[in-house]
């Protein structure tokens, strides 16, 4: 076992590492939905109109 | 007012007459804000307003009736404010206030005496006292610099919106903006971007002489591998001068060089005195590249070959082929945010409204556009400004033609590896989209559906002035970071599926990750091949660029992701390689295509709430496609005709769509709406 562990700790190491920014991504993207932010590449803050569009 | 078009300005006299302190301040300076804010709050303190402005005979009647009636429990200096509401008949007051019904009916008889005797609806006669009053108070206190004469915004407008000049100066400032972006500016930062920074690292000041060694060392070995091939080839040494060829790293390109024995001497000594192949880390400062670094770290903790794979393949080559046009995007947001700040963009608009109007198209339906080549989503939604239902229908069907800014690293591609980075690309992406809004306001126009005129379109052109750099900084920095947020969120995690699905498959019945040769038995392999036919008469029918233009719908950055994973994982650069798998006919029915299809989902998403019926959603995404089928079908049988790649039955189809066209533009008659929208 725990020579399978110190073959492997890199692999497990990174595959970790890419699993936790891999969920952050997802959470942050599904916050962002819920808070009706635009995944576009626009940015409708500064529009007098946003409101209308981007419910809080 | 604008403190430039005025030359006698009394605050004093303005104070007066509005009872309040007043402040100049300029906005674009930021100066005088602070001070108007203490002045808002000091007057906020008093507490008690005096009434400035007295309306006419009938309404102050009315207004103090209402008064008397309803609102004698309110504070003295409430009273008026609420008087005035009630007179409008504003909802939100009415409700508050909860005045009795019988009430309500002595007041709605004064109302009404006082619409009749001024011939208005009372909100109206509101504002429109209200507007005389400023004026007249205006008339009074200030008087125009130079009265009657032009300005120097007039002047300019006088050429930039000329009834004959107006768009061919829209068309050189556009080509000068992807010049600049694209070719000026965007190249070389982009080439090292994606040279450098992505792939072969970088030396930090200087290189300490490396250039020197390496183009000896490269001279030297061409002349010695030459010798040798000679030998392999004749099978005896050559006695006097003899010929090799050399590929040139860029382009590609085979030449035939000659050289003589004292040349390969020389050659052999420069060898002999430099050893082994210069390495540029031990040279001067020595950054290595983001691909390499990542390498090195991934094998001195023994990683899998897999998980190093998907990093270094998948997540460094899609999220890095999109991150390498960051330099681009942030010089071609910058041009817009300029335009939009000194009034230029508002220019364009009334500009091309006047075109659009002769097609059919609501001059209403320019603003979405102008704002679709930010992003789709917004643009879709700014049509909610257009009252007419068709009007608006075809506009968000339309919106999307115009290439957004997600589209912009498909086309810097496209120019890139095919087309030597020409700007006429980039110019003619965006012709090619308002043409086809042109073209399909005008088909759409003469069916049933969308029979009708165009609303009216009014608008008002502000005044030229010269942008704050920093707010054309910010605005080009919020898109900027939106490009990168994007890359690091939907991007990343799109190339991590793609990699994924190109990478494992079937081998012999067992489910393995593949060989880097054996990416066609991959399970996104099969899934192209199974719709690649549909784009074969379109001149890319690879199962490569099939699955690109599918992965473009979930953003449309990731098309370049996509083909960055698929073309850029040999031993070629992913642009040399798409230089290899596209002709310039083929690559521009490529973009053709991907610039007009169906939009982003995001987008889709804004045309089903736009829409607000899933039928006709479904009309617009099938349209969009069908069109975009066309016109690239068009591009690449036509264009394979001249440059002798004939295909008898494409041709045939391409010249019945363009039959198809040219009748609905010209020949089809329009069809009177029989019922309002």
């Amino acid at each position: 076992m725990f020579a399978w562990l110190a073959a492997n700790g890199g692999t497990i190491l990174v595959s970790a590492i890419l699993i936790a920014v891999v969920s952050l991504v997802v959470i942050k993207m599904r916050k962002d939905k819920k808070q009706g932010k635009s995944t576009c590449g626009g940015n409708c803050a500064h529009c007098a109109m946003c409101g209308s569009c981007h419910s809080k | 007012m604008s403190v430039k078009t005025v030359t006698k300005s009394t605050p004093h006299s303005f104070q007066k007459k509005l009872g309040c302190k007043i402040v100049e301040i300029s906005a674009l300076k930021e100066t005088g804000i602070a001070e108007a804010a203490e002045a808002a709050i000091e007057a906020a303190k008093n507490g008690k307003t005096v009434p400035q402005h007295t309306f006419s005979g009938p309404v102050e009647h009315a207004i103090a009736h209402i008064e008397e009636a309803a609102l004698h429990n309110l504070p003295d200096e409430q009273q008026r404010w609420y008087a005035i509401k009630v007179f409008e008949r504003d909802d939100k007051v009415l409700s508050q206030l909860n005045i009795p019904a019988d009430k309500l009916t002595h007041i709605e008889s004064d109302i009404k005496a006082a619409e009749t005797e001024l011939d208005d609806d009372s909100e109206s006669i509101i504002t429109n006292e209200r507007y005389i009053y400023i004026a007249e108070i205006l008339k009074s206190c200030y008087k125009k610099k130079n009265a009657g004469a032009l300005s120097s915004s007039d002047k300019i407008d006088k050429v930039v919106t000329n009834r004959w000049l107006g768009l061919p100066i829209f068309a050189l400032i556009m080509f000068l903006v992807y010049w600049i972006s694209m070719v000026a500016i965007g190249t070389p930062a982009t080439d090292f971007v994606n040279d450098k920074v992505f792939d072969e690292g970088f030396h930090l000041f200087n290189d300490g002489g490396y250039t020197e060694i390496a183009e000896n060392y490269a001279g030297a070995s061409a002349v010695v591998d030459g010798y040798d091939s000679y030998i392999e080839e004749n099978g005896t040494a050559p006695t006097g001068d003899f010929t090799y060829t050399v590929e040139d790293d860029e382009t590609l390109e085979v030449s035939e060089v000659s050289a003589s024995i004292t040349d390969y001497e020389n050659a052999k000594k420069t060898l002999e005195e430099i050893g082994d192949e210069p390495d540029p880390a031990d040279y001067g400062i020595w950054i290595p590249s983001i691909p390499a670094l990542a390498e090195k770290g991934l094998d001195a903790i023994h990683t899998a070959d897999w998980l190093k794979g998907m990093i270094l393949n998948g997540i460094v080559a899609g999220v890095g082929a999109v991150l390498g046009f960051l330099p681009q995007m942030l010089v071609l947001f910058l041009m817009p945010a300029f335009l939009e700040a000194c009034g230029y963009m508002a220019r364009i608009a009334f500009v091309l409204d006047r075109v659009f109007r002769k097609f059919g198209l609501s001059g209403k339906s320019f603003i979405p556009m102008l704002i679709g080549t930010g992003c789709g989503v917004p643009g879709i939604m700014a049509s909610r400004t257009i009252e007419n239902e068709r009007d608006r229908r075809m506009t968000i069907m339309t919106t999307t033609f115009i290439p957004c800014s997600a589209k912009l690293p498909i086309i810097a591609m496209i120019s890139g590896a095919i087309f030597h980075g020409s700007a006429w690309v980039a110019t003619s992406a965006y012709f090619v989209g308002m043409a086809s809004i042109i073209i399909s306001g005008i088909i759409l126009k003469k069916t049933k559906m969308f029979a009708g005129d165009p609303a009216p379109f009014v608008m008002e052109l502000p005044a030229y002035r010269w942008p704050t750099f920093s707010n054309v900084l910010r605005s080009m920095w919020e898109r900027g970071w939106s490009f990168i947020k994007k890359a690091g969120t939907i991007v990343l995690l799109s190339t991590m599926v793609v990699w994924a699905l190109s990478n494992f498959g079937f081998v012999d019945g067992n489910f393995r990750l593949l060989e880097s040769e054996e990416l066609e038995l991959s399970l996104l392999a099969y899934f192209g091949r199974a719709i690649a036919w549909i784009f074969a008469p379109l001149g890319w029918g690879t199962w490569q660029a099939a699955v690109g233009s599918i992965t473009g719908l979930i953003a449309k950055e990731n098309l370049v992701g996509t083909m960055g994973i698929f073309y850029g994982s040999g031993e070629l650069t992913a642009w040399e390689a798409l230089s290899q798998a596209f002709t310039p006919v083929t690559g521009y029915s490529f973009l053709v295509f991907n610039l007009l299809c169906a939009p982003c989902f995001a987008a889709i998403g804004a045309i089903r709430r736009e829409m607000n019926n899933a039928k006709w959603t479904w009309f617009a995404i099938g349209y969009q496609c069908g069109f975009a089928y066309l016109i690239a079908l068009m591009i690449n049988q036509f264009g394979g005709a001249f440059t002798g790649n004939l295909n008898v039955v494409g041709l045939i189809f391409a010249l019945a769509a363009l039959c198809f066209m040219i009748y609905m533009l010209f020949f089809k008659k329009y069809k009177e709406a029989t019922k309002l929208a």
